[in-house]
């Protein structure tokens, strides 16, 4: 035990404990989620969405944090709200269903890598430290293992609730689940041909020193998504929680935190399906045109221009508070004081981002010393570097993800829910000979030019 | 008899559904980015804070017109009650103590909870009492009985609230009142 | 005492036919008649305000100008005053644009003082001048706006209005029940017409002339007739009005019930006004054989108290026959049907039962235009059905041998306390009853009954006619019930329907059987072989 302990050094003990925090991050995406499709439904409708709930602070006032709080309130509501059980259902696998879900949100992370492997010096050896929790020579196999496991949640929920709404809804979720995993797998076979790997940190690698996988595979890409927004059970293809037709699906009769938990596992399923799509499609962590290597070649700079991109970030949205205010004070709303208290507050937020920003870019490029050593013919940097180089891979990835979660909601709010024969015709008859297509002309292809 | 709309075929382009469904993408992405870029532009209204504009020939709640002694204009003739489809204006009528006057309303009640707003009764009105644009638009009350406007909620209205409107300077409280009440022959107080 | 000089001669069904041209075209209309009426008995509606077809003509008003082929061409003559002849050419405005212009311009000449009322005169909805005007009339005046309406008649009821225009005669009271509106009248001369020739009490009359004409009372004098209520039906405009009606109801409101007074025995023709199930007048319903266009006050009048001091209905079985003899007394507004129920109730009791009827009240004279002045209002129902119409006298004689006493709408202590006294010795005393009255009060078991204007049944009037009452919906109580039934049910046949009554009634009366309740017309059935 203690050669095991002692044959690695403690930085990179940490270093693999902390990746364990990664598997949160599907839940804090639910966070992000939830306000950005309520709000995003809004716009997209011409609304404000929800923006009503507040938080009094003093000085500043009710502080709604642009609708945010909303989400706080439904969730507290959800938690607190008293469980209840539909009298004649198997109490076991009634109350099993919901954590199934939401059980695989913490496993799916497991697999996807979220930075470059990390090499630095450390104590004049060289450290190497995977992108992902389970650097697995199966990863890409492993993820659909664990999001096929969902299937099971919805036809338990279905068959242990005793309604029919249910039990229809199960079906359909599980009849949509399975048809479409296989159009999901392969397409994405094109992809991993041309990269000779199931791991997904090489297929990260092969995208960041090749070409995206949007622009080698971009029918398989077409096809993987659509096959994903399917697979998550997502409109427009929400057949088994059609409102007219049955209520809402497998979950119709759960209420307060069981049903937080097949929210909750939809969403985060919506999340790891983005992070999945960003790692195979879009260059994962990579930065896009530039080389890890080129990174941490400049990381000072690097850094810099990072804090130079977030602080324009945040100067826009400084821009738009201040534009808004300034039309605001012209209307006569009668609460536009307390709305331009509580912008006083952002305002105020914002600019000390912005000092911090730019205060760390200048010492980023000017204080930044990155350690270099030769260590057996490689250069390694110090765990600096790495750290630095870690991050800028993980903010990649997120904004990657996040531009993908937003394609799931807009996709939701633009199209109309499809019939279920039209689903089971497009996943069966269209999709999967597409992906068959583009499986055997990649093959052919890549066997002419010759690739591995 | 139904009528038959023919819509046109679609062409094989649309049939693919791929790319009109990028269309709608498009269409919504530009309605999104003007309620993230643009929120000052969205149609919605913050409600209770803001309130929407209403103009005078919005059809809200009833009021009565006054003669400038304060008495209602009202004749209690009954063509409003007469000509409203949802039957929600109860009048009963009595003699007037006013010589000149005939007939006088004793009671005037218009159920809001039943009301229609269509208007018919003010364009019914021979007199011109009836009128409705108070702008009043939300009822809010705790009782189905409270939404029964009476003769006086339908009187007690405030001149300052329609300076425009000459007839409704005249009446009591009215700017031009005294001037009308010289007029009638009544004394000035 | 009447001046039945210029009387209009109504058709009959049994008036020659005469062939006329109308519009060039052949009709066969009453021979004996005046054109109005010939007009109308083949569907051609004349305009008229003066004409009245109880009333003497006069004709005043020149509404009903039709055209007509003269030897010297088509001349303009009015049709109420015109008789019929045999081969005549007549010109409606349906072929004569003469005849529409001229009765135009003489109704735009009557409306050019006649105020414009209509949103606040009780006669709006039911006006003749509105509806001619609304038929035929000109949309839009031709008077200028700055000269106005002026009044011109009583000088002593003039008055300069809000907007400072002459106005006059508004309101004036020329009687206990009448209101005048000088403005509003016509100078049809209908009202004058009336009291002169049918009340026969010349109290009115048209004083000044041309348009200074008013209608006034003699000075110092009211209006004030046992008909004089009449005046305000026959005026073609609201100059006048009822004082118990004034401002209660817009008549279009007003849903009408045809009905038969039973207020006495004449069982005048009446419509029921009323809406919101209430009762808000009573008005004639012209019957040619029974009280043509008239009605008298004290029954008009009646409706008054129809809901008031109404008794609850309570449940049948509070109500117990003993079991010694039974005396079953019949008042004055039973209904044939009450009657029929009655009489089963008397075969069911087998011999210890007894049927009586009649009042305690005098019975009067009759005054020739729409009262017999007898209060029992069915007494020859009670002939026909063959229950004593007068033998209370025998009742109170022989009230020891009576053990329950069961009185159907017959108020008996009501009518004279003295009298009826000795029927309080019957120790069991039942009252079916629509008022809570006196007989109700001394009853042992007071029982809630329909009163006569909301239910259904049959009556024969003091001149044999046998007549039928529909029922008003205005009972107080859903759970009221019409005597019959509850007489019915008693006797252990629940009868629910008048119908059904009536038909048992024939089983009784066979002079009845050969009517059925459906068939028998709104102006009544004359029985054959009663006597009146």
């Amino acid at each position: 035990m203690i050669e095991i302990i002692n044959s690695r050094p403690w930085i990179e003990w940490l270093i693999t404990i902390a990746k364990f925090a990664f598997c949160f991050v599907p839940v804090l995406y639910i966070l992000l989620l939830i306000p950005m499709e309520r709000r995003g439904a809004g716009f997209m409708q011409d609304r404000q969405g929800p923006n009503r709930s507040y938080i009094k602070i003093p000085f500043f006032g009710k502080i709604r944090l642009l609708g945010y709080v909303q989400n706080m309130c439904d969730g507290a509501k959800l938690f607190f709200k008293e469980q209840f059980t539909p009298s004649g259902v198997n109490k076991f696998l009634y109350n099993l269903a919901p954590a199934i879900p939401f059980a695989i949100v913490f496993l799916s992370p497991c697999v996807i890598p979220w930075f470059g492997p990390m090499v630095f010096e450390w104590g004049g050896s060289v450290v190497r430290v995977s992108g992902s929790i389970l650097d697995s020579e199966i990863g890409v196999l492993l993820l659909f293992g664990f999001s096929s496991l969902s299937a099971y949640g919805a036809v338990l929920a279905g068959w242990a609730s005793k309604s029919k709404y249910s039990f229809l809804g199960a079906l359909r979720t599980s009849a949509t689940t399975i048809s479409y995993e296989v159009c999901l797998g392969l397409s994405l076979m094109g992809v991993l041909l041309l990269v000779g790997s199931f791991n997904l940190t090489d297929i990260v690698s092969w995208q960041e020193h090749h070409v995206w996988g949007i622009v080698a595979q971009p029918i398989a890409f077409v096809c993987f998504l659509i096959a994903s927004i399917a697979e998550t059970g997502r409109a427009p293809f929400d057949v088994a929680e059609g409102e007219p037709e049955l209520v809402a699906g497998y979950h119709t009769e759960y209420g307060a935190m069981q049903f937080g938990l097949f929210y909750m596992g939809e969403y985060s399923h919506i999340c790891i399906n983005s992070f999945l799509i960003s790692t195979l499609f879009l260059g994962g962590y990579a930065v896009p045109f530039v080389t890890t290597e080129t990174i941490q070649a400049h990381m000072g700079g690097s850094l810099s221009i990072l804090c130079g991109v977030l602080a324009f970030l945040v100067l826009a949205f400084l821009h738009l508070l201040y534009r808004y205010s300034r039309k605001l004070k012209k209307t006569n709303l009668t609460h536009k004081n307390v709305v331009l208290r509580e912008y006083l507050l952002y305002k105020i937020c914002g600019w000390v981002a912005v000092l911090v920003l730019i205060a760390g870019g200048l010492c980023a490029w000017f204080l930044f010393n990155p350690s270099v050593s030769f260590i057996g013919g490689e250069t390694v940097y110090g765990i600096g570097t790495a750290l630095g180089t870690a991050l800028i891979h993980l903010l990649v990835l997120v904004v990657k993800s996040v531009a993908f979660c937003w394609v799931w909601i807009w996709v939701r709010w633009t199209l109309p829910r499809f019939r279920y024969d039209h689903i089971m015709h497009l996943g069966w008859k269209i999709i999967l000979n597409i992906a068959l297509v583009n499986l055997v002309v990649t093959a052919i292809v890549a066997k002419l030019v010759g690739g591995n | 008899m139904a009528r038959v709309v023919r819509h046109k075929d679609m062409n094989w382009l649309e049939r693919l559904y791929i790319f009109e469904a990028c269309r709608g993408l498009w269409t919504t992405l530009k309605h999104a980015a003007r309620g993230l870029f643009r929120y000052e532009q969205l149609p919605t209204i913050s409600y209770p804070e803001g309130q929407p504009e209403i103009w005078n020939s919005y059809r809200a709640k009833h009021r009565l017109m006054l003669r400038p002694d304060g008495t209602p204009r009202c004749v209690a003739c009954g063509m409003c009650a007469a000509a409203c489809p949802a039957k929600c204006i109860f009048i009963e009528a009595t003699q007037s103590d006013d010589p000149r006057i005939e007939k006088r309303v004793m009671r005037f009640d218009i159920d809001h909870l039943t009301c229609v707003f269509c208007g018919l009764c003010a364009e019914a009105c021979p007199v011109d009492a009836l009128r409705m644009d108070t702008k009043v638009v939300s009822f809010e009350h705790r009782t189905r009985e409270e939404f029964v406007a009476s003769l006086y909620d339908l009187t007690s209205w405030d001149p300052k609230d329609y300076p425009d409107d000459a007839l409704s300077q005249e009446a009591p409280g009215g700017t031009r009142n005294a001037e009308a009440r010289k007029i009638w022959g009544m004394e000035v107080k | 005492m009447s001046n039945y000089y210029n009387m209009p001669k109504l058709p009959t069904e049994n008036s020659p036919k005469v062939e006329i041209f109308v519009d060039d075209r052949p009709v066969m209309v009453p021979g004996d008649t005046n054109l109005l009426e010939a007009l109308k008995a083949v569907g051609i509606e004349t305009p008229h305000i003066c004409y009245h077809p109880y009333l003497p003509v006069s004709g005043n008003c020149r509404q009903c100008l039709v055209e007509q082929e003269g030897p010297r061409g088509r001349m303009l003559v009015i049709s109420c005053y015109t008789p019929v002849v045999p081969g005549m050419k007549i010109y409606t405005p349906a072929s004569s644009e003469r005849v529409k212009n001229a009765r135009k311009a003489t109704q735009e000449f009557m409306l050019v003082n006649h105020p414009l009322d209509c949103p606040i005169c009780d006669k709006a909805g039911e006006c003749t001048l509105q509806e001619n005007f609304m038929e035929a009339g000109q949309n839009e005046s031709r008077l200028r706006p700055e000269v106005g309406k002026n009044y011109h008649g009583n000088p002593d009821h003039q008055f300069v209005d809000s907007k400072g225009q002459v106005r006059g005669g508004k309101h004036v009271d020329i009687g206990p029940r009448i209101l005048l509106d000088e403005e509003r009248c016509v100078q049809c001369d209908r009202c004058v017409r009336f009291m002169r020739s049918v009340a026969g009490d010349e109290q009115l009359q048209l004083a000044g002339r041309a348009d200074h004409t008013y209608i006034s009372t003699f000075p110092g004098e009211k209006l004030d007739h046992e008909y004089d209520l009449c005046v305000t039906d026959i005026c073609p405009t609201g100059a006048m009005t009822a004082k118990y009606f004034r401002f209660q109801k817009r008549v279009w409101l007003l849903s009408h019930t045809p009905t038969v007074s039973m207020d006495d025995s004449l069982g005048a023709n009446i419509w029921l006004d009323h809406a919101d199930g209430k009762i808000w007048r009573m008005m004639p319903r012209c019957n040619p054989q029974v009280n043509r266009s008239w009605l008298s006050n004290t029954s008009r009048m009646a409706f008054q108290t129809f809901s008031e001091n109404r008794l609850p209905a309570i449940d049948a079985s509070a109500i117990k026959i003993g079991e010694g003899k039974v005396a079953i007394v019949l008042g004055g507004t039973c209904t044939i049907e009450d009657l029929a129920a009655a009489r089963m109730l008397k075969d069911s009791l087998g011999g210890r039962a007894e049927l009586f009827g009649g009042t305690f009240r005098a019975v009067g004279k009759a005054d020739g235009i729409a009262k017999s002045g007898d209060p029992m209002a069915n007494r020859k129902g009670f002939k026909v059905m063959g229950v004593g119409d007068n033998n209370l006298q025998d009742l109170v004689k022989r009230v020891s041998e009576f053990e329950t006493l069961i009185t159907v709408n017959a108020d008996l202590f009501g009518e004279d306390a003295a009298a009826a006294s000795p029927l309080e010795k019957i120790k069991n005393r039942i009252a079916l009853s629509a008022f809570d009255d006196a007989t109700a009060k001394k009853a042992t078991v007071a029982f809630g009954i329909r009163h006569w204007s909301e239910v259904q049944g049959t009556m024969v009037n003091s001149l044999g006619i046998l007549q039928k009452l529909n029922a008003a919906p205005t009972a107080p109580e859903a759970e009221l019930r019409p005597a019959y039934e509850v007489l019915s049910q008693l006797s252990g046949t629940a009868i629910t329907c008048a119908s059904k009554a009536f038909k048992k009634a024939g089983e009784y009366a066979s002079v009845l059987a050969e009517y059925s309740y459906d068939n028998i017309k709104s102006t009544g059935a004359l029985l054959n072989g009663v006597e009146v």
